[in-house]
């Protein structure tokens, strides 16, 4: 019976062969680390937000009116509406940790590489989404961060040139931040994860496009690919099942830590918090943005920090397999970035004094300095290390891609000179 | 100027303000029943004139466990699904204080430092040298002394006070968290859960993994 379902099926949908092509047999480089669990994780988080948020929004009301008390009705009324609402609250800050946890992987590895940039920039897509609906999901509480945070970063759009004041105003639907804004940021917010959901879809076709990069940076044999199910599936589950312990430790036993204690004020226009301070996941964007004097200039030092990313395929021209696997220079600038990261967090959070500036302001060069010399540093590297004896196997994977960019390039001209 | 300018300013004037002025107290929080029940009832006296609890309802009072008859009291006949209202009117309280007296229902969540800051400014007034009440906490506070703390030198008599000082603080983190026993109590069950899942995950894991073994 059941076979003669699937098999109707078959015949007028693809269902078999997709999921065949697709999961159960999906090759897959059988050395991947735990650190390739984070892609998987970064998807159930958005299904959790997702499942959370909409039953929030059955309960929540954008209204600045009565926007702060809903939030209390959750809390205290709702049946396990505190627990909804800590695990949306939770699950963004794990979401951004997922995030982060996965580029940073990509970075140590360099599978942003070729043939990977697209799905790279895929990703890189998916962050700034990610950024857009916590920004604007930050606003719907209506305490005083929130207002206030808000009010800060639709301010930055003034910097746009010639029609800023307008573009802030269009943004807020008011000249302040205000009803109109809560509740187009409210529409936004319940828009945009599916607008994410869309982005991942894009970004697994192009994964499974050019397949899983590896810690060896080789592109394995086909023999030493495995199906994706069962093997990672258990691998995924088992990592799932250590996330969620520390996602509930977090949800159960401090939910409060990540929340601001000033956004349990209700916002109030007339009187600025002592100390607005974004979410920890935005901090080392805001220590960028603080760290330049001349607004236009930071707010273009913070865009720019946040896309310098999508650049490094372009800025890395090592040929050396592996990420900083083989790299030891990489390597070595990869954790000092991760620790200027940790710097420029810091400096974001604390209140502002002369000297946490200078540190910031050396700290936003080294950001930056790092994304330009990768270009010079690669390079020197790779002579040096081919100078210095690489092992075989990388050896000759490298002069076989340099030949089969050689023969790309022959057949190409062959066809143009075909053509014409 | 230009309004980022002044944006920036104010940011940069606000965040030198916020280096805490002084130290705060040590707090143990009781969450057993007779110590909020005490701590509501001299906030009842000491409190409830000016501020309101406007997200807590006098029913939630007893189906915490308080008593019936108190909580009847308390709310002066009034039907018991109102709020905890203050008994003097906003406008009321400006106009005596300069300022409105802020709900109470989430204080202990609402600062930095939690119940601990709640503690630390309820004991921690002062007369300064021209004979008025101050505030070590919270220097530009507008609320007199409420449990009379100020002069008070006899230790008996000090140690009375800070034991109603944190009783109205318990009350206070119950009232801004009244689902915390349940949360923590769900708390433990899930991670008892999620524990053995993930063991027995692991072990799933691994017995996958082992063919690949016998394969190659």
């Amino acid at each position: 019976m059941f076979a003669n379902v699937i098999n109707w099926i078959d015949q007028r949908f693809p269902l078999t062969s997709f999921v065949k092509h697709e999961l159960t047999g999906y090759p897959t480089p059988r050395n991947l680390s735990y650190w390739w669990n984070f892609g998987f994780l970064a998807g159930l988080v958005l299904v959790l937000q997702v499942a959370t948020g909409i039953f929030l929004a059955m309960h929540y009301k954008a209204d600045a009116a009565t926007a702060f008390d809903s939030i209390q009705h959750i809390m205290r009324d709702v049946n396990y509406g505190w627990l909804l609402r800590y695990m949306h609250a939770v699950g963004a800050s794990a979401f951004f940790f997922v995030i982060f946890v996965h580029m940073a992987r990509t970075l140590y590895y360099g599978s942003y590489r070729a043939p990977r940039e697209l799905l790279w920039w895929t990703g890189q897509g998916l962050l700034l989404l990610l950024m857009a609906t916590a920004f604007m999901g930050y606003l719907l509480p209506w305490g005083q961060m929130s207002f206030w945070g808000a009010t800060v970063i639709t301010n930055l759009f003034r910097a746009t040139p010639f029609i800023g004041d307008d573009v802030v105003i269009w943004l807020r639907g008011d000249f302040t931040v205000g009803d109109a804004t809560l509740t187009r940021f409210f529409a936004l917010h319940y828009l945009f994860p599916f607008l994410i959901i869309g982005a991942v879809v894009i970004h697994l076709v192009a994964l499974h496009t050019v397949k899983s990069s590896n810690p060896s940076g080789i592109d394995l044999a086909h023999k030493d690919n495995i199906p994706f199910h069962p093997y990672f599936t258990a691998k995924d589950f088992y990592g799932l099942g250590i996330f969620l312990i520390v996602y509930s430790v977090f949800v159960f036993f401090m939910p409060d830590s990540l929340i601001e204690p000033a956004n349990n004020i209700p916002a109030n226009p007339m009187q600025t918090p002592n100390h607005i301070v974004p979410e920890w996941y935005f901090l080392p964007f805001y220590a960028i943005l603080r760290s330049v004097p001349n607004m236009v200039g930071g707010v273009v030092a913070m865009g720019l920090s946040v896309m310098m990313f999508a650049f490094m395929p372009f800025l890395d021209r090592s040929r050396i397999p592996g990420g900083a696997h083989y790299r030891p220079i990489f390597k070595l600038q990869f954790y000092l970035f991760m620790i200027d990261m940790l710097v420029l967090g810091w400096v974001g959070y604390v209140p502002q004094t002369s000297s946490t500036t200078i540190i910031g302001q050396i700290a936003t060069l080294c950001y930056f300095g790092s994304f330009f010399l990768i270009p010079f540093i690669s390079r020197v590297e790779e002579r040096w290390l081919i100078k210095r004896g690489l092992p075989q196997e990388v050896m000759t994977l490298i002069d076989k891609e340099k030949k089969e960019i050689a023969e790309r390039k022959l057949k190409n001209s062959q066809r143009k000179g075909g053509k014409a | 100027m230009n309004t980022f300018l002044k944006m920036a300013l104010l940011f940069g004037f606000s965040l030198h303000a916020v280096a805490h002025e002084a130290a705060l107290e040590k707090v143990s929080v009781a969450k057993d029943v007779p110590s909020i029940e005490r701590g509501a009832e001299t906030l009842m006296g000491a409190c409830h004139s000016c501020h309101s609890m406007k997200y807590i309802k006098y029913r939630d009072l007893i189906k915490f466990g308080m008593d019936k008859k108190k909580v009847n009291e308390w709310s002066g006949g009034q039907s018991l699904d109102l709020p905890l209202l203050a008994q003097m009117s906003e406008n009321d309280a400006v106009l005596a204080f300069g300022k409105a007296p802020p709900d109470l229902s989430v204080m202990t969540k609402a600062r930095d430092g939690g119940p601990r800051y709640v503690y630390s400014y309820l004991i921690g007034y002062y007369q300064t040298k021209d004979g008025l009440p101050g505030n070590h906490i919270y220097p530009e506070t507008k609320m007199p002394d409420p449990l009379g703390i100020i002069g008070v030198t006899d230790e008996k008599q000090l140690s009375e006070i800070h034991g109603k000082a944190r009783d109205i603080v318990s009350f206070l983190a119950w009232a801004a968290d009244p689902r915390e026993e349940e949360r923590l109590r769900l708390g433990y069950y899930v991670l008892a859960y999620l524990f053995v899942l993930t063991v027995l995950l692991y072990f799933v894991k691994n017995q996958i993994w082992a063919r690949l073994d016998r394969i190659s």
